[in-house]
């Protein structure tokens, strides 16, 4: 049965019914572009006022256009150390996690088992707890436990650990739902023993699902401040730093400095898109 | 053949004992810690000691229950308004998009690679008494001539629907997405108009991301402090702000402990009444 | 003191039992050895470093290279470079930062910091043992302290504290946005200021100025005056008068215009008005705070380098150069006269020197109230109502 096409099913239109006819179709255009300058707002403020020449300490208001902030990025004590900290625990964080979390979502997906329910319900839990909560917890449980833990560095990154797994496991487990087994027991049949199995089969297949969990992660370790916020002890990482320092005025570096993360992230997305579109089309074409 | 395929049994079980253990030990066994917590006595000075006191419970709920209230309603507002903005938006790229669908979902998410606290900061600025928003907002009279954004809970609330926005975007773009435009098509030959497919179709198919998205954002919004304490007065302060300030300042741990249970609890609450009402198949898995 | 695992067991260790359960172990070990500094005070070797917390627009600054001239001069001198951290916001929420590592008995990485005595945490700090005493061996000057400064009755002995700045609290206004607010009562009920003022959220800062303007005595708390006290700001908060209660951060707000006054302390205004020149600071008519910071070495701090660095500020010379910049009131002894040598003008200024009218009309707060956890926690209520 074919369709029959909407135009010839219309009466004949009036100029205004076709006006309507166009403003109902865009609408939802205008909609979303006024959508992306509300989320770009904040953004573009931000950039804008890194290159603030703040003739005191708030950079409030605009004063003049300068490059100093860029040129000096580091002249602010405490920034660089705190950025290359939260920097290390992101790459360990993300690193850890993703490989935690890659085992289980292999498991979860993979085999039957019992507990299933409760493993799902485990790694869901962390998601759905507040970062206060979690925060406040880990606290009790560095206060609590014996000296051997030492409150910096160590204890950011087991918090930082924590609430990543389920992260990554989430990340991980959308991609292998639709993973070919057959692959697997082809290799195998050929007379691949399990770890060249997984070794040359299943892992460059998950790649692009480790990888995405490990930008994930990466992504929200260097963000979080929160749960930082309570086991930190005496260290600074760069959400603390901004914290303690929009208390007294921050610096236009903060600005340079959340500017560059969200450069970096920008083009890194952008490559991963670009590729992914010019893989689909030469699919899409052979 | 291997040793792990001979011994499939085992395997889940040594996929899942590293992360799992660690969970176990630095999420479940602090929450335990923190239940202790919540039932001792005493103050910093001298000391605390378990005493079963259930006291603190009644206490959180008693003298905090204005936070509570509170907080669940600015994160409600917050999810309700995040909904409603970024649900068009993510139809329009998931139907519209076409190629560019991804590319345009990008600008969605970057924003939100920048710092959190950079964000909420760049609020105060926009928000300023002296800023432009503020005296557009006074010459076209939204607000009184005296009226300001910042330390309202208007300005609160539009913090966290701000800060939460791709928490509710993008689930609900997931599931936009895989509608099958034929299933639309379908209805539309069925003699339904635009707007009937949609209400009949392409809502109900989207609503497993509905549901994510609302959890995603309204959980981890009602227990937000950071909002309150940059954009808002003390009069708009979330049990979080609470919490964090008994915790760290006041360090009367067991009424902290208390009140983040009783947190917990009535944020289950409200997911179990909303689960209720949607079916609770979408929640996990 | 807390058992670092050598290398050698944690090798042995990480062979036996799974891989993850080490990790913390190992991190341990390597974020332990690094936080452990020598903390007797016996060793008289200088530490490379002197890690100092301090409160913002509090020490000597060069507008044009952000540098601290007189921390440079420590440097030159012994040799000591200083990381100086603006990090005290609110002597509440600092001590919440540190109150973790030190309860376990942790180092903070810092060798000196600085609390207000109209908080709890100087004597709370000392009570629980989480400071070190001072190497007065190392601190020569100690003698330039000023003699009304000498036995607080938190410390009689000045065995773990010196006093870094004194100064007084009271009402800042912007003259561009409003009248000038010389009285508690005007900055509580004036309509026009309605939602653009803010308050201390230190019970010690603020209640002083409450009590003044009640008519009572803040040395002496009562209930009585306590309650009649916390009505006068339940009414300002319930009313919306109050914008929010702050620590050191109601800088950016006045110099920004979001707020019209505020409850201030006296030097500030003077930095801040670099920003800002429309913005003024007065005692109120009724009566202010007096209060006094203090220096202290926390544990695992290097109390030797902290010493030595305490005995060179209290070289009037250099007091004088910082007083010139903070414009607070300076405990040394012999730093007017050289005040008055660099900089004529200063002799005037009535921040650095109040005259006795103002001393009479500042006060303290009774220290018994700051540790009542009633009030304490009625405080609390109120500024997170």
């Amino acid at each position: 049965m074919t369709a029959v096409p909407i135009a010839e099913r219309m009466p004949r239109e009036s100029a205004v019914s076709r006006m309507w006819l166009f403003v109902k179709r865009h609408v939802l255009t205008v909609y979303a572009i006024l959508a992306f300058v509300y989320l770009m707002l904040p953004i573009a403020v931000v950039i804008a006022f890194s290159f603030n020449s703040p003739k005191g300490r708030f950079n409030y208001t605009w004063d003049g256009f300068t490059w100093n902030n860029w040129k000096n990025w580091d002249g602010v004590p405490g920034l660089r150390s705190a950025m290359v900290l939260s920097i290390e625990i992101a790459l360990l964080a993300s690193l850890i996690a993703t490989a935690l979390g890659t085992l289980i979502a292999l498991a979860l997906v993979r085999y039957r088992f019992r507990g299933r329910g409760a493993t799902n319900l485990l790694i869901f839990l962390p998601l759905s707890t507040p970062e206060i909560v979690l925060g406040a917890s880990l606290l009790t449980l560095f206060l609590n436990v014996t000296s051997a833990i030492t409150f910096g560095f160590s204890t950011i990154l087991i918090a930082h650990v924590m609430f990543c797994i389920s992260f990554a496991v989430v990340t991980v487990k959308a991609r292998l739902i639709g993973f070919d087994r057959h692959l697997e027991e082809a290799a195998m049949d050929l007379g691949a023993n399990e770890w060249v199995t997984f070794r040359k089969v299943t892992l460059p297949l998950i790649a692009p699902a480790i990888l995405a969990a490990l930008l994930l992660c990466f992504a929200i370790s260097i963000d979080d401040f929160v749960v930082t916020y309570f086991n930190a002890g005496p260290r600074i990482t760069f959400p603390l730093f901004v914290w303690g320092a929009a208390r007294v005025g921050a610096p236009p570096q903060v600005n340079v400095i959340g500017t560059t993360i969200f450069l970096v992230a920008v083009v890194a997305m952008v490559v991963n898109v670009l590729f992914q579109m010019r893989r689909e089309r030469s699919a899409a074409t052979t | 053949m291997g040793f792990l395929h001979r011994h499939q049994n085992l395997t889940p079980y040594l996929l899942l004992a590293p992360g799992l253990l660690y969970l176990g030990l630095f999420f479940v066994v602090p929450l335990g810690f923190l239940a202790y917590q919540s039932l001792e006595s005493g103050s910093f000075d001298v000391g605390y000691a378990f005493t079963w006191a259930w006291g603190n419970y009644w206490d959180a709920i008693q003298n905090y229950r204005g936070h509570f209230i509170r907080s669940l309603e600015y994160a409600a507002i917050a999810t309700l308004l995040a909904l409603l903005f970024s649900y068009p938006l993510a139809y329009w790229i998931a139907f519209r998009g076409g190629r560019w669908k991804n590319l345009l979902l990008l600008f969605i998410v970057a924003p939100f690679f920048v710092t959190y606290l950079i964000r909420t900061l760049a609020w105060e600025t926009i928000l300023a008494d002296q800023g432009l928003v503020v005296r557009v907002l006074r010459d076209v009279g939204i607000l009184g001539h005296d009226g300001r954004l910042l330390a309202t809970s208007t300005a609160v609330v539009a913090g966290i629907t701000y800060n939460f926005f791709p928490f509710m975007a993008l689930p609900v773009y997931v599931s936009l997405e895989q509608i099958d435009e034929r299933l639309i098509e379908a209805a539309q030959d069925l003699y339904a108009s635009r707007w009937k497919a949609f209400i009949r179709v392409t809502l109900p198919l989207s609503l497993p991301g509905v549901v994510a998205g609302t959890l995603l954002t309204f959980i981890p919004a009602a227990g937000d402090f950071i909002n309150a304490q940059l954009l808002g007065s003390p009069k708009n302060h979330m049990i979080g702000n609470v919490i964090q300030s008994k915790f760290l300042e006041l360090t009367d741990y067991p009424a902290a402990a208390a009140m983040s249970f009783v947190l917990m609890a009535a944020i289950l609450l409200m997911v179990a009444v909303y689960a209720r009402a949607v079916g609770t198949e979408k929640l996990t898995g | 003191m807390t058992d670092v695992l050598t290398r050698r067991d944690l090798l042995r260790r990480a062979a036996a039992s799974g891989a993850f359960l080490t990790v913390p172990g190992v991190l341990a070990a390597c974020g332990g050895s690094s936080s452990k500094s020598s903390s007797s005070g016996s060793d008289h070797t200088l530490a490379k470093t002197l890690h100092f917390s301090n409160w913002p627009l509090y020490i000597d600054v060069d507008e044009k290279t952000k540098k601290h001239p007189t921390l440079d001069m420590f440097t030159k001198k012994t040799g000591v470079s200083v990381q100086y951290v603006e990090d005290i916001n609110d002597n509440a929420t600092f001590f919440g930062k540190i109150q973790g590592p030190l309860s376990r008995g942790q180092s903070i990485d810092r060798d000196i910091i600085v609390m207000t005595d109209n908080s709890r945490y100087p004597s709370l700090l000392i009570k629980k043992g989480w400071v070190e005493k001072l190497d007065k061996s190392a601190i020569p000057n100690f003698k330039n302290l000023e003699p009304a400064l000498q036995h607080p009755n938190w410390d009689s002995n000045r065995d773990y504290s010196l006093p870094w700045q004194s100064g007084l609290t009271g009402i800042a206004y912007n003259e561009k946005l409003t009248d000038p607010v010389l009285t508690v009562p005007d900055l509580l009920d004036n309509p026009k200021l309605k939602g653009k003022i803010t308050l201390l959220q230190g019970m010690g800062d603020t209640m002083p100025l409450i009590f003044a303007a009640n008519g009572d005595d803040p040395e002496k708390v009562t209930d009585a005056s306590w309650e009649r006290a916390i009505k006068v700001v339940k009414k300002a908060v319930d009313s919306g008068q109050i914008r929010q209660f702050t620590g050191n951060d109601y800088s950016g707000p006045l110099a920004k215009g979001d707020l019209s006054a505020c409850v201030a302390w006296s030097g500030d205004v003077v930095q801040l008005q670099a920003d800002n020149k429309h913005l003024k600071w007065n005692l109120p008519k009724e009566g202010g705070g007096i209060w006094t910071d203090n220096m202290l070495i926390p544990k695992g701090g290097n109390v030797y380098t902290a010493s030595v660095y305490m005995n060179f500020v209290y070289e009037p010379h250099i007091a004088a150069l910082i007083e010139d910049y903070v414009n607070y009131i300076c405990p040394v002894k012999g730093a007017k006269q050289e005040l008055e040598k660099i900089d004529p003008s200063v002799a005037n200024n009535t921040l650095i020197f109040p005259t006795n009218a103002m001393l009479d009309n500042a006060h303290n707060f009774d220290a018994a109230a700051l540790n009542n956890e009633k009030y304490i926690t009625e405080w609390q209520n109120l500024i997170s109502s």
